[in-house]
């Protein structure tokens, strides 16, 4: 019964752009603040603050910015759930994703929080840059890719 | 002018190329993304940490002077994909309401730029002397600032969302109004854009 409920999120043509802005701005939130740190730890800039201070200011930003761009890809997601599923590119942002999140919260943070530079960070900074540049690669990919899963 | 440019300018070797490949394309849209998303962040930290609400343990001028440039080299990478994305649609564009409003939005950004240079984002460290009291128009700047740059990548997101209809443009040019009802080939003005 509820897969015959029409979305009432497809009900108006500017809903999915309006959404897409929104999840635009909670990724440069989310992915800006975790890269403002991970360019820290690369010892690019924000010199004058250590890695731990800036995480620590940062924290809440970022978890506001990943909240809102989950709820809004959700409501993205549900637009056209069918095409999603099938689509290669959104099954590897998801996978992405999911490992970016896992890492942003469990080594990203461990390692930001300890002091002093060190190897360990920079390479912790290159993983995580580079696990939420592919989020983003796969999420533009979707609309670009035929091939069906 | 500017059309025949548009015109030019999309059908070099170079732009056909990069139009006609299934991937480049799409590596070059998500390079811009990637840039929005670690750039636009700094932008949206420096304005916020100005407007009082974010990382007020942290002094203005940490944040301004620190940032200023890796911003613009983020700037120059934005700008850059945003010159080959542009280039490879160049007609379309010139026809894009949603690009019009973006070119109008950056203009507007220049004259903010021009207004608040000297009295806030080069005068960071007497707006550390003012802490923890932010002046009105530091916060003016900040805001006004936010709701610019929000705006850009808005207009930018939109600018897929509408299609142009050369086809019914370029019969009129070549034999007149009757001709353009006549070449009424099915082309949707919205089209959805890319799935994100």
């Amino acid at each position: 019964m509820l897969l015959l409920a029409e979305n009432p999120l497809n009900e108006s043509p500017l809903t999915f752009p309006v959404l897409e802005c929104i999840h635009i701005i909670g990724f440069a939130f989310s992915v800006g603040t975790i890269a403002l740190v991970d360019l820290r730890l690369l010892g690019v800039t924000m010199l004058r603050q250590t890695a731990a201070e800036l995480l620590r200011d940062t924290r809440l930003w970022t978890l506001g910015g990943i909240v809102t761009m989950i709820l809004s890809g959700l409501m993205l997601f549900s637009s056209d759930p069918d095409m999603y599923y099938r689509n290669a590119s959104f099954v590897f942002k998801m996978i992405c994703l999911a490992l970016a999140i896992v890492f942003n919260y469990t080594i990203h943070r461990s390692v930001a929080s300890t002091k002093g530079p060190s190897m360990k960070g920079k390479v912790v900074a290159c993983l995580s840059l580079a696990l939420w540049g592919s989020v983003v690669f796969g999420g533009i990919f979707i609309a670009f890719v035929n091939q069906e899963f | 002018m500017i059309l025949s440019l548009a015109q030019w300018a999309q059908s070099t070797a170079f732009f056909t190329a990069l139009r006609s490949s299934w991937y480049v394309y799409p590596v070059v849209l998500s390079l811009h993304l990637v840039g929005i998303a670690i750039f636009g962040g700094m932008v949206l930290v420096t304005n916020m940490r100005l407007m009082g609400l974010a990382l007020r343990h942290r002094s203005i001028s940490d944040l301004i002077d620190q940032l200023r440039v890796p911003k613009r080299f983020g700037l120059v990478l934005i700008a850059t994909c945003g010159v080959l994305l542009l280039g490879a649609k160049a007609e379309e564009y010139y026809y894009n309401a949603f690009f019009r409003l973006k070119l109008l939005l950056f203009g507007l950004i220049f004259v903010h730029g021009w207004i608040f240079r000297g009295s806030v984002y080069y005068s960071a460290s007497e707006l550390d002397h003012a802490s923890p009291r932010i002046p009105g128009r530091a916060k003016l700047a900040a805001s006004l600032s936010i709701l610019l740059w929000v705006g850009v990548a808005c207009a930018g997101r939109g600018i897929g969302y509408i299609d142009p209809p050369l086809d019914k443009i370029h019969a009129r040019k070549v034999a007149g109004p009757r001709a353009a009802k006549l070449a009424s080939v099915k082309s949707p003005r919205i089209r959805k854009g890319s799935g994100l």
